[in-house]
């Protein structure tokens, strides 16, 4: 799910907030300013930098206490095999502990596992060492029975959303209790990055057997909480969970999210004190609370990013054989290069997002250990360059596209300030708003010139890049096709060294800014707002709120 | 009246069946899938077909409501395709939340409508008249989301008196409960407050020039008397009807407040399905307010003949 269908409260409110917001800065409820608060110390941090914040100091923090996080969507289901929704991870992260996690810098570290996995020299057996005296919240042991069962579930479930993300497993292998071995049909690079995510999550095996499909209804895993309450589409309670292997590094006793879907209520209650910490901070609210003394902002660059998918060969809908389209803009790359040389993408970012967000022209983001200036090379803004290359294609201007986009606030925006802009360049931008599940309907359909939408990103660039450009893969909404693209990214996949799988995304890059079937707009930066008297939440580029081991001041 | 509660029932179980229909073809019809709404980012073919399979969006149309309907007999409204629990179950959750905070509502509105609109008409032209005319506009012509932003605001961010979130159930803990509700039960029932007042007001003026309150007044009754037993009871009615019609409102009111003050209540569980094609949910819930206006409709029109005597219900169509 992208960030942008986050906003799932009707258009109407969501304006009628917007006019609050306005109303607001002209009674002044709060000082608003557009300096992006640089001038404040600590950890308000300006607009371009990171900020993830600290682990909380033991001796600062007291224990217990009840932390309150808003969120802005519902979690969907909270099983780890079936979770198809970003937020369930919120949750995940305080209750279902994973093989693997990763850290500030998007570096792959053990969390129920020992060390790193070691890989056979043809890349086809994986042995992981686990954790020794680990317990599941129900009591029973966590060892490599435990990890066979849930990963033999992730890969056979009829639901399951993980089958995909392990790739070719052709068999798990328990040598002894603290040792798993995975057997591949072929060598598979992304394997890490999904065991650092649901697919890494291990489940109580007497749970399972217990509840098989409605695990989640009452989810047991390995976590410093342990599930208590959900009120569907209202809130998730978790309190702390005496079984857990660190249990003196948790510090509260429970936490509870409550959804909370429009940005302006969710910083009125951290503001009211009834919430702690508020996630998706609009980057409209984000100066303000800058200014605000008991709040400060985290925020980190996402691995995802937004884009513009302009439709070359999806006529009968994603995953069918791409056939020609007959428009300048599916069938000449160099309209689509026109198009992106219309686009100030560092105006756009400032304008409409208060230069919160950066500037994104490929899928592979900076802070990713996979980047490289190949990776990170974009197509200066040159209109002067898009109406010559629409010339040399031979097309009449003003030449006229129809964008759909998402009906969020956010998303108009945007379009809006798109069309503006690509005028210089030729184009007459008509936009097409559409609510956000016919945009998804639309999109797969194939009915569309060009659409914005996003994705929210994981660690492997594999997840971020093959599944949308691959000839025929899962997301290939655009309909595009290119062999030479097709092959470099099987050969990173297999790829087993770091150094080697860099220099190929680079060059994928390269082929994909010359095709232009995807163009990268900007990368969202998760924007988190934590009361002051909270320590040691943390937000890491993965986008998940690490709300385990936080405290309440003393 | 055995009579007309026979024809009432059938044509309510006939209004609850065209209502199912148009709801389980309506929400079918709108673009969007839910099995693409529910993949999120994983849609792959498999995923797709897994999730159209379990909850039966495979099978033709005319299949899945019979099913529907087969389940809805036993009292099953089928399982949330967004979070995976019964909806009935969601539905016992959030109902109360709703019916709570709507007669706390109403509850509100009629108090302070009723006792504003028969001071505006006892005090006409005077400057409690303007007062309440006044509060009655800004009750009509503000909208309840900014109200209810506001009331966050300064009610709960300056001033800490409510809070801004959250809900507690009435049987876990009734005073909390309260605290929680009181504030959007306020802002749900501004606007019918003032369209009761409205009424009140003009239905007592009108009452009030008529015969039989000069005769009750040459009689020589106390002028609360003329004006509470004569007066106003002849007035109820009017008052009566309107907020039977105002309920519908309410509900759509609720909606919005709900998702303000995030309180678990069947408003936004609507929303939410809706945005999420949530099949099951929608068609329950639609059901159950199709159900919920007959109920309450039936009771408006018995109401009239314990208001006006002279109101008799009978089964022949007037």
């Amino acid at each position: 799910m992208t960030n942008l269908s986050v906003s799932e409260t009707s258009r109407a409110l969501r304006a009628a907030v917007a006019a609050v917001a306005v109303a607001c800065a002209v009674v002044a409820c709060s000082p608003v300013s557009d300096s992006g608060g640089g001038t404040q110390s600590g950890d308000n941090q300006s607009a371009g930098q990171d900020s993830f914040g600290a682990p909380a100091d033991p001796a600062a923090v007291k224990q217990g206490g009840k932390l309150v996080i808003a969120l802005s969507a519902e979690p969907d289901a909270l099983d780890p095999t079936l979770s198809r929704s970003l937020y369930s991870r919120y949750v995940f992260q305080a209750m279902c502990q994973k093989l693997y996690d990763i850290d500030e810098r998007a570096q792959v570290v053990p969390q129920l596992a020992t060390a790193l996995p070691t890989t056979s020299g043809d890349g086809r057996t994986v042995t992981i060492p686990l954790r020794q005296g680990v317990r599941f919240a129900d009591g029973t042991p966590f060892d490599s029975a435990a990890v066979k069962a849930t990963l033999q579930r992730h890969l056979t479930n009829a639901r399951s959303a993980r089958k995909s993300e392990l790739g070719p497993i052709d068999g798990v292998d328990t040598p002894d209790a603290q040792t798993v071995v995975l057997r591949l049909k072929q060598p598979f690079a992304p394997l890490l990055g999904a065991l650092a995510d649901r697919a890494g999550m291990i489940m109580s095996s007497r749970a399972l057997q217990s509840l098989g499909d409605d695990f989640a209804s009452a989810p047991v895993c390995v976590g410093p909480f342990k599930f208590a309450k959900r009120v569907p589409q209202n809130s998730i309670d978790v309190v702390r969970d005496p079984n857990y292997y660190e249990a003196d590094k948790v510090h509260l006793d429970a936490i509870s999210w409550r959804i909370l879907s429009d940005a302006s209520i969710r910083a009125a209650n951290l503001r009211s004190g009834d919430a702690q910490v508020a996630d998706t901070v609009s980057t409209q609210d984000v100066a303000s609370l800058r200014q605000d003394s008991s709040v400060s902002v985290l925020q980190s660059q996402s691995l995802g990013y937004q884009g513009l998918t302009i439709n070359v060969g999806n006529v009968d809908g994603v995953r069918t054989p791409p056939k020609p389209i007959n428009r300048p803009l599916a069938q000449d790359a160099k309209v689509r290069q026109a198009f992106e040389h219309a686009i100030d993408r560092k105006a756009l970012v400032d304008a409409v997002f208060n230069g919160v967000h950066t500037v994104a022209c490929s899928p592979i983001s900076p802070a990713s250990p996979f980047s490289s200036a190949e990776a990170q090379t974009c197509p200066a803004h040159d209109p002067g360059k898009a109406k010559q290359l629409l010339a040399e294609a031979g097309v009449q201007t003003p030449y006229t596209v129809t964008m759909l986009a998402s009906n969020t606030p956010d998303s108009l925006r945007l379009a809006q300030a798109l069309q503006a802009m690509v005028k210089d360049g030729g184009f007459d931008l008509k936009i097409n708003p559409v609510e956000y599940s016919s945009l998804l309907d639309e999109q797969d359909r194939g009915n569309f010139e060009l659409l914005q939408l996003g994705w929210s990103g994981r660690i492997d660039p594999d997840a971020n890049i093959t599944n949308f450009v691959g000839t025929g893969a899962s997301q290939n909404v655009a309909g595009y096709s290119n062999p030479q693209l097709d092959t470099l990214l099987a050969q990173a996949r297999q790829a087993g060294d770091v150094e080697e799988r860099k220099k190929l995304y680079g060059q994928a890059v390269t082929l994909l800014q010359q095709d232009d079937a995807l163009i990268y707009l900007y990368r969202q930066r998760n924007l988190t707002a934590v009361a002051k008297q909270i320590q040691g939440l943390q937000v890491f580029p993965d986008g998940v709120i690490r709300a385990a081991f936080a405290g309440y001041t003393r | 009246m055995a009579r007309y509660l026979l024809t009432r029932a059938w044509q309510s179980a006939l209004t609850l069946l065209l209502s199912t229909i148009v709801v389980f073809v309506g929400v079918r019809a709108l673009p969007g899938d839910p099995a693409l709404a529910l993949a999120g980012e994983d849609r792959s073919p498999e995923a797709l077909d897994a999730i159209r399979r379990h909850y039966g969006l495979d099978q033709p149309l005319p299949v899945q409501f019979a099913q529907y309907v087969e389940r809805v007999a036993q009292g099953d409204f089928g399982v949330s395709i967004r979070t995976g629990t019964p909806v009935s179950s969601m539905l016992t959750t959030a109902l109360p939340v709703t019916v709570e905070l709507s007669v706390l509502a109403i509850v509100i509105a009629s108090v302070l409508g009723i006792g504003a609109g028969v001071l505006a008409a006892v005090r006409r032209g005077r400057p409690a008249e303007w007062f309440a005319n006044a509060l009655a506009l800004i009750g009509l012509s503000v909208p309840h989301f900014w109200l209810g932003l506001l009331a966050i605001l300064y009610l709960s961010v300056a001033t800490g008196l409510f809070p801004a979130s959250g809900f507690v159930p009435l049987l876990e803990d009734p005073v909390d409960n309260l605290h929680h509700i009181v504030l959007p039960a306020v802002i749900l029932g501004t606007g019918l407050a003032a369209i009761i007042m409205r009424q009140t007001r003009s239905a007592m003026l009108d009452s009030l020039s008529s015969d039989y309150v000069r005769t009750a007044k040459a009689k020589g009754l106390r002028p609360r008397a003329v004006v509470t037993r004569h007066a106003l009871r002849n007035s109820l009615i009017v008052v009566v009807t309107v907020v039977g019609l105002q309920l519908g409102g309410l509900i759509s009111g609720a909606v919005v407040t709900e998702q303000i003050f995030g309180l678990p209540g069947f408003g936004k569980m609507t929303i939410d399905a809706v945005f999420q094609r949530d099949y099951p949910v929608i068609q329950a819930v639609v059901l159950l307010t199709a159900a919920a206006y007959i109920v309450i409709n039936f009771f408006v029109d018995l109401l009239y003949s314990v208001i006006d005597p002279r109101i008799r219900v009978t089964g022949d169509p007037a």
